[in-house]
């Protein structure tokens, strides 16, 4: 019973989503501690890819028999392989933007927005798993 | 999660040895003595990062790799009264230009400034992900 509602509805969306957002933290962070790296070039996890992935995973689950009690099953991209209970990223270095003179292509400002994206969307993610939790304490307490 | 402050840290320690080797070539910028009271103007210094942690040992991060010396020549002044002139009256001196360092200076407290912020969101995303539990 516990097993159904863990595992089905948005909990498993929830946890791929929060998995993501920390693994494209961690690659961000390392672009900012390399900001004045030479030949260093920043690298990213794309977010639009990882969603058209997400949302794929979601429409097929939609039309399984069992519908949304069926497993999450997610296809590996270029840069993420979706294992059972967490997510391995392979950061692709990017050659976008400016190349400064010590041959790297740093962006900070677009950098710093990432970060602040990420971070409220993983935050995001957290609330709603929490308040999943909120309401799974409600049923076993039996009280609003 | 914890590895991105490892990240974040090896970040701020990196700046922070760059700004002391800036600050190390601005306090000398007119030492022409060593430390023994021989004749040799002091060479600034450039502090060289390369990624990776070996305080981690991940690949992830940065870390200050050398202090190299600079190979510029030095500033060059004409005094042919002072004890330490050559043939031709001029005495040499530290190849440091207190602009570039002030420069560099503000350039590596902006990247210790973007690593600080860096940490303050990852300390933002853990206490979020721990609130889950209580």
């Amino acid at each position: 019973m516990i097993n159904s509602f863990l595992d089905s509805g948005s909990m498993p969306v929830l946890e791929r989503l929060v998995q993501f957002t920390s693994q494209r933290h961690k690659v961000l962070v390392n672009n900012i501690a390399n900001l004045s790296t030479p030949y260093y070039k920043p690298t990213d996890l794309s977010p639009q890819d990882f969603q058209a992935t997400l949302r794929r995973a979601i429409d097929q689950r939609r039309q399984s028999a069992d519908r949304s009690l069926a497993p999450l099953q997610m296809q590996d991209t270029d840069e993420l392989s979706f294992e059972q209970g967490r997510t391995v990223a392979k950061p692709r270095p990017s050659n976008d933007g400016l190349l400064y003179h010590d041959q790297n292509n740093r962006d900070l400002e677009r950098t710093m927005q990432r970060l602040a994206e990420n971070t409220l969307a993983h935050n995001a993610g957290i609330e709603l798993i929490r308040s999943e939790f909120r309401t799974m304490e409600m049923a076993v307490r039996e009280r609003i | 999660m914890f590895g991105s402050l490892d990240i974040s840290t090896s970040g701020l320690v990196a700046q922070r040895t760059r700004l002391e080797v800036i600050s190390a070539n601005l306090a000398n910028k007119d030492a022409i003595l060593d430390a023994k009271g021989n004749y040799a103007p002091f060479r600034r210094r450039i502090a060289v990062f390369s990624q990776g942690d070996p305080a981690t040992g991940k690949n992830q991060g940065v870390h200050v790799s050398r202090i190299d010396k600079d190979p510029a020549p030095f500033r060059k002044a004409y005094e042919p009264g002072h004890p330490y002139a050559d043939a031709q009256g001029y005495v040499s001196y530290p190849n440091v230009e207190p602009a570039i360092e002030t420069i560099n200076a503000m350039e590596a407290m902006r990247a210790y400034e973007a690593n600080i912020t860096a940490a303050e969101a990852t300390k933002s995303m853990l206490s979020s992900s721990l609130r889950l539990l209580a």
